[in-house]
C-alpha cells in the first residue's frame, strides 16, 4: 500500500464521521435565535456570544454587552428572558 | 503506465466538454432568428415599433394583418409560396395569441405576491426558517397579546379608540420585518406589503370577529 491508497483509506471514514451537521453550525444558530428572542423582548444585549444549556428550551445567555439573560420556555408556554 | 491514465483521463474530461458545446451554440442561434420576426409581428400595443423604410412597414403590415379575420378581401388575398407558409402560419399563430400582454403581467405578479391575511402570515411566519424557535415561539406570544388587546377593545364597545392600537400593530410589523429582512427577504417584503392589508382585516370588527 502506497501513501496515496493510506490516505484515501484514512480520508473517507473521517469524512463519513464529521460529514453532518457541526455542533458548532447548531451553536451558532442557538445564538442567533437566542439574541432575536432577547431583542424581540425588548432587552438590552447587541448580541449572544456565548450560551449554556440549563435544560431543554432553557439557556443562559451572555451578550456582547456583558449582559446575561436565563431565556427559557415557562409553563404557560411563553418565551421569557430572565436577568440574571 | 501513469501517464497514459493521466493522459485517457485527460481526453475523457476534454471530450466531455465538447459534449456540452453544441447546445450552448444553438441556444445562441435560436434567439437570433426567433427575435425579428417577433418583434415585427407582436409589437407592444403600448410603444409600437416604428419602420425603418416603406417596404419593411409593407412587410410589417401583410404579417400582422395576416391575423384579423377574413371580412372583405378573402379574394385578393394573395396565395403564399409554398417556402413561406410555414413561416408565415407561425406568425400568424403567434399574431392571434398576445404572448407580451400575457407573459408580462404573470412575472409582475411573481414579484408581488398578493397581500397576506392573518392566517396566511402566521403560517409563512411558522414555515420559514430564517427564525428559530424561541423567536418563532415569542413572537407567536406577541401576536397573540396584540389579538388578545383588539379582542378586549372590540368586547368593550369602545368606538373611537382602535388607532391607539396601531403602534403596538406597526411596532410588531416592525420587529418582525427586522428579523426577517436579512434571512428570508421575499417574507419581508411580502410582510411589508400587506401591512395595510392586515391591519384592514383587525380595525374592522366585522373582519375581525370572522377571523377569530
Amino acid at each position: 500500500m502506497n501513501a496515496r491508497t493510506w490516505a484515501s483509506a484514512l480520508i473517507f471514514p473521517l469524512a463519513a464521521l464529521f460529514g453532518g451537521s457541526s455542533p458548532a453550525a447548531e451553536d451558532v444558530t442557538l445564538l442567533k435565535d437566542l439574541t432575536s428572542v432577547i431583542m424581540l423582548l425588548g432587552l438590552p444585549c447587541g448580541q449572544v456570544v456565548s450560551a449554556k444549556r440549563q435544560a431543554d428550551n432553557d439557556h443562559i445567555a451572555t451578550c456582547k454587552s456583558g449582559h446575561r439573560y436565563r431565556v427559557f420556555v415557562n409553563p404557560e408556554g411563553r418565551v421569557v428572558a430572565q436577568k440574571q | 503506465m501513469r501517464k497514459i491514465a493521466i493522459f485517457l483521463f485527460a481526453l475523457t474530461a476534454a471530450c466531455a466538454g465538447v459534449k456540452d458545446a453544441p447546445p450552448a451554440v444553438k441556444s445562441h442561434a435560436e434567439p437570433v432568428v426567433a427575435t425579428p420576426s417577433a418583434v415585427a409581428v407582436a409589437p407592444s400595443p403600448a410603444a409600437p415599433l416604428p419602420p425603418t423604410s416603406k417596404d419593411e412597414a409593407a412587410k410589417a403590415e401583410s404579417v400582422v394583418g395576416a391575423a384579423p379575420p377574413p371580412s372583405k378581401n378573402e379574394s385578393v388575398k394573395p396565395v403564399p409560396s409554398p417556402a413561406k407558409v410555414p413561416a408565415k402560419a407561425s406568425t400568424a399563430a403567434v399574431a392571434t395569441e398576445p404572448p407580451p400582454k400575457s407573459e408580462k403581467p404573470p412575472a409582475a405578479a411573481k414579484a408581488q405576491e398578493p397581500p397576506l391575511d392573518v392566517a396566511a402570515l402566521t403560517a409563512r411566519l411558522r414555515d420559514t426558517k430564517a427564525i428559530g424557535t424561541f423567536t418563532k415561539l415569542a413572537l407567536k406570544n406577541q401576536v397573540d397579546d396584540l389579538l388578545k388587546q383588539f379582542r378586549a377593545h372590540y368586547a368593550s364597545g369602545r368606538k373611537a379608540s382602535i388607532d391607539s392600537l396601531r403602534q403596538p400593530y406597526n411596532m410588531l410589523i416592525l420587529k418582525v420585518l427586522s428579523l426577517l429582512q436579512d434571512s428570508d427577504p421575499t417574507l419581508a417584503r411580502t410582510i411589508a406589503a400587506s401591512r395595510e392589508a392586515i391591519w384592514s382585516i383587525l380595525a374592522d370588527p366585522e373582519k375581525f370577529n370572522s377571523l377569530t
